[in-house]
């Protein structure tokens, strides 16, 4: 099995090269953002937006100044996590062929593309603490705790995601991995939708339609959530993971020749 | 004497695709041979192959591997099957080492030396991208992965389809050599008879989802001839005898499936030894 997630990574080795770049880019971005907040142009806005009397409180500002470190610990993981292109290589090369003489059973064949994305995450986790550890020390924007939230949110929406994917993937054979990427993302807004449907609607017939319900708190709870709250996307992103692979296990059984 | 051991073992094998059936397909493959899978395109040989390595499920029937059934246990029975298929199956970025990253951490008996060695002997570079190899030195990295962890068996759907007789002849080699060895069995499955009557022990020809003919090669080239006459003498000749028959302008011609017979019946006709090739043809003429 563990040969089987050796091929995975080989077969993602341009992507961890861009990962590497991505990483650099991310890390220069992000103390050149952390500096301009505390000493640059950023403080200064964050100053006047606080002076103009628009109902922001210095908290809102330093709301809004997480929003942008939400974004640079959300990248490398992002970048790092895409499974589709293992896929692609497998249908193309024909390995599946290779895989189903090999002497490795199916469920430990679809565990290995699980424990690939698995120790993709844990890279990015990884880096993205070491930076996380790097930018607290230089701002007051997020506690540690807080980029640690954020980063283990970060893993868990993608890894939610891409279990998914691995789900529709074996489900749809290959050749049709793209489609399987459209399906894991409705299946998620749809799960959103679903769970959040008062806050959602909420939303959409009061914010962004008579404007009534505005409230700046309606931008921050998300905020708050996966900056306090990472560990109950972790508990879902394990409780979906077991479920795709169950799922991917029996429907790779049925059709056989898919992983 | 020692009682022959089967290493592979279909008995009443069924799988039905709609459009295509396995029907009741049984034969066994014994150690130490090299066993000949024949059969025009279509006839069912990659699904057969397919189903001994359980890679599709069967709808009934009983497959045995090394004398264990590979309900369950195919995993397992696959640490001693080296399998080699028509189209290559590696990644194209992938080079020689880094098919031996991968496969030391497979196979439990991966013998990294030897996996050296073989692309050494078959002149294969292991630093080079095996999608730059030509359709031979593809085949022959098949075979040396197959070689290095020590299997028992080699499964091969078509590899000599495709290459040029001198890669055709150092393939023919390499199996010779892997079945010195007395354990050592292959499956062979090729539409190329040529190439299975200069090496193979067994026979198993399959048609139509069908086995029609299966036994020792020998045996089978012995027993068939081809049996040359007049037209008007052709209706003549025992039916029973008769696998296929083709009438020219120049006179008729028929397979037939017992010379010994047929010498002693027809003492004035011309038999002569029938190729594999012809073998086959006839029986999926006969058929039609």
């Amino acid at each position: 099995m563990k040969g089987l997630i050796l091929k995975d990574l080989m077969c993602l080795k341009k992507q961890l090269t861009t990962f590497v770049y991505v990483m650099a880019g991310t890390v220069v971005i992000s103390i050149l953002y952390v500096l301009s907040t505390r000493y640059g142009n950023l403080a200064r806005v964050g100053e006047q937006l606080l002076d103009q009397n628009n109902g922001m409180s210095r908290v809102d500002v330093k709301n809004l100044g997480s929003e942008a470190m939400v974004l640079f610990m959300f990248l490398p993981i992002v970048c790092v996590g895409d499974l589709m292109n293992v896929f692609v290589a497998d249908g193309k090369a024909g390995f599946y062929k290779v895989s189903s003489s090999l002497p490795v059973p199916l469920y430990k064949r679809v565990l290995a593309r699980f424990l690939t994305i698995y120790t993709l995450f844990g890279l990015g986790v990884l880096v993205d603490a070491l930076l996380a550890v790097l930018l607290c020390s230089m701002t007051d924007i997020m506690s540690l705790g807080q980029f640690l939230g954020v980063i283990f949110s970060g893993a868990s929406i993608l890894s939610i995601y891409s279990a998914l994917m691995i789900l529709y993937c074996v489900l749809l054979g290959y050749g049709r991995e793209q489609y399987a990427q459209v399906l894991a993302l409705l299946t998620m807004a749809a799960a959103f939708v679903i769970i959040k449907f008062d806050s959602v609607r909420f939303f959409v017939v009061h914010v962004l339609g008579d404007g009534v319900g505005f409230d700046s708190s309606v931008f921050w709870k998300p905020l708050d959530f996966i900056r306090e709250k990472g560990y109950v996307l972790l508990g879902i992103a394990a409780l979906v993971s077991v479920c795709s692979y169950l799922l991917s296990v029996r429907i790779a059984e049925r059709k056989r020749g898919v992983i | 004497m020692d009682e022959v051991r089967n290493v592979i073992e279909l008995k009443d094998v069924t799988k039905d695709y709609g459009d295509f059936k396995l029907d009741r397909v049984s034969f066994a493959v014994p150690e130490g041979t090299v066993c000949g899978f024949i059969g025009q395109n279509g006839a069912g040989k990659p699904t057969t192959i397919n189903l001994i390595l359980d890679v599709i499920s069967r709808d009934a029937g009983e497959i045995t591997l090394f004398g264990q059934s590979v309900d369950r246990n195919s995993a397992a029975l696959r640490e001693d099957v080296g399998v080699v298929f028509d189209e290559m199956g590696f990644h194209e970025f992938m080079t020689g080492r880094d098919i031996n990253i991968m496969m030391k951490n497979i196979y439990r008996n991966w013998d990294e030396a030897a996996f050296f060695e073989n692309l050494r002997t078959f002149s294969l570079p292991s630093k080079k991208k095996c999608g730059a190899f030509s359709r031979g030195m593809r085949m022959k990295l098949q075979i040396a992965v197959a070689l290095s962890h020590h299997a028992k068996l080699l499964i091969m759907d078509e590899p000599t389809s495709g290459l040029d007789p001198i890669v055709r002849n150092e393939m023919i080699g390499i199996f010779r050599e892997f079945v010195m060895e007395e354990d050592h069995t292959i499956l062979l499955s090729s539409h190329i008879t040529g190439d299975l009557e200069r090496i193979a022990d067994e026979v198993v020809f399959i048609n139509g989802g069908r086995i029609v003919l299966t036994g020792n090669k020998d045996e089978i080239l012995e027993k068939h001839g081809i049996l040359k006459c007049k037209k008007e003498d052709l209706p003549g000749i025992s039916e029973s005898l008769i696998v296929s028959s083709e009438v020219s302008s120049f006179g008729a011609q028929a397979l037939i499936n017992d010379r010994a017979s047929a010498e002693k019946l027809y003492p004035g006709a011309v038999i002569e030894q029938a190729a594999l090739e012809e073998i086959m043809i006839g029986y999926v003429n006969g058929k039609r």
